[in-house]
């Protein structure tokens, strides 16, 4: 990764703020605004890696939306939606777990805490790459994903049964591996290289939560019309 | 005391009726290197897990018998890939994550950190991301990392698996050294030829029993041969009808020859 990175509390903070306000400010213009800020924070990290996932990930919300509101609903908690995935994907994209661990450790977290919430944000390429794997496999084994609905369907099955019953076979071997690393409760882990947390950027995070509770307070004390 | 003793230990894995491991009884000692040998299924794994107060602490289950350790323990379980931390941007911070975890001072980790890639010749690879390493060369760092945690107890679940021959010599001879620096070394393996070089003593698991104990000649002997748990050479020589007693390794087997 190239230029000055964002301390990972501080992305986090984004992360958190645009879904806050795209709820918090009246709709459809907060949602707007939100959701564009966060599909253009998306695009920051690349179309395939940012822009495509957020998309294609908030479409079929917005169709299930159409059919069962009208069009101002949908298009107000769409926009909410959409800021809401675009966050997550540029956040997914943008957080490095290993950096979240160390900074939450030199800030006094539990390394296992630490531990969980990174695995938690890398869960998703995570399985996009088993996925992948899984994918070549069958296809080696001459099952392929294209073709009509009924060979994707046989596909989808192929692919979805070995991916959750691994990843749940993951979770067995990655608790015994963490163990035999040392990842043990009541140890406070040693930080090795805390990623640095420059004033401004504490600054920026204050502002973030007082300008969610400022949006919060006049939204109670002036209701939006809708 | 033993740096690992079980006594008539049994455990059965969560959900089932039969035991893994049945009335295992069995010594490390300081500076002893002591080798499980058995079919797939004998119980050599699980044997380490308990060892390792894996078993039942994680995988839950229940053992019965008494464990004891004089040291923590470490573990190299066969899969390197599920042993990776996957928070390590290079092959040095990953070796660190262990230590970085046991709370020690940052001069420490550093020490031990740099020791065990030296001791695994790890170094050119040490600013490496690890995904981008190969098996084998994961395995070498899975290695390191648990030595950089400075177990007294060490044990090994076929570690040379992903190892090329070369590797797999440097690692045999690695595992002397640290015999001999005092640390107890419990190994599960199929690398049978390798034994007589590297074990003080064998152990012989059948269905999750102890069937035999004794020192590597154990591996030449007509019963370990005939259950596919004898030397090539052992096996070769016994196949062939050649006199008693059959030869342990190709050095043995040259010597008789002479």
């Amino acid at each position: 990764m190239t230029g000055p990175r964002l301390h990972p509390f501080t992305l986090l903070a984004i992360a958190g703020t645009l879904p806050a306000l795209a709820w918090i400010l009246p709709p459809p213009v907060g949602g707007a605004w939100t959701a564009a800020i966060a599909l253009a924070l998306a695009a920051s990290r690349g179309l395939r890696p940012g822009l495509w996932p957020a998309l294609l990930t908030a479409a079929p919300f917005w169709l299930f939306l159409l059919l069962l509101h009208d069009v101002p609903t949908t298009i107000a908690i769409g926009l909410r939606i959409t800021t809401m995935v675009a966050s997550f994907v540029w956040l997914v994209a943008a957080l490095e777990p290993a950096r979240l661990v160390e900074a939450m450790v030199a800030a006094g977290w539990s390394a296992s805490v630490a531990y969980l919430l990174a695995a938690t944000l890398s869960a998703v390429p995570v399985l996009k790459t088993r996925a992948q794997r899984i994918v070549e496999a069958q296809r080696c084994r001459g099952l392929s994903p294209r073709g009509g609905i009924a060979a994707r369907l046989r596909a989808l099955r192929a692919l979805a049964l070995p991916l959750i019953l691994s990843a749940l076979h993951e979770v067995d071997e990655r608790a015994l591996a963490l163990e035999t690393r040392g990842l043990v409760p009541g140890i406070r882990r040693t930080p090795l290289a805390p990623p640095p947390d420059p004033v401004l950027e504490r600054a920026a995070r204050w502002a973030l939560l007082l300008a969610c509770l400022a949006a919060l307070v006049r939204r109670l004390l002036v209701p939006s019309p809708t | 005391m033993k740096s690992l003793t079980l006594d008539h230990a049994s455990f059965w894995y969560p959900a089932t009726a039969s035991p893994a491991l049945r009335d295992v009884s069995l010594e490390v000692a300081p500076g002893e290197v002591v080798a499980l040998v058995g079919a797939l299924g004998a119980g050599a794994s699980t044997l380490l897990l308990v060892a390792g107060d894996l078993a039942p602490r994680v995988t839950g289950g229940r053992l019965e018998g008494a464990v004891a350790r004089r040291d923590r323990s470490g573990i190299v379980l066969p899969t390197p890939w599920t042993q990776v931390s996957g928070m390590a941007f290079t092959v040095w911070d990953e070796v660190a994550f262990g230590p970085a975890n046991l709370g020690w001072p940052a001069h420490e980790i550093s020490r031990q950190v740099d020791r065990a890639l030296e001791r695994l010749e790890l170094v050119p690879l040490a600013s490496r991301d690890p995904a981008t390493l190969s098996g084998g060369e994961l395995q070498r760092v899975i290695i390191a990392a648990i030595l950089a945690m400075d177990p007294g107890l060490v044990l090994f679940d076929e570690p040379a698996a992903e190892l090329d021959a070369e590797g797999a010599r440097t690692l045999w001879r690695l595992i002397r050294v640290l015999a001999k620096e005092g640390k107890g070394i419990l190994l599960a393996t199929s690398a049978l030829d390798a034994l007589p070089e590297v074990a003080d003593r064998v152990v012989w698991l059948e269905q999750g029993a102890v069937r035999a104990v004794g020192t590597p000649d154990l591996l030449a002997e007509a019963a370990a041969c005939d259950a596919g748990l004898g030397t090539s050479v052992a096996t070769v020589w016994r196949d062939s009808e050649l006199p008693e007693p059959a030869p342990l390794t190709i050095i043995d087997a040259v010597r008789r020859w002479r």
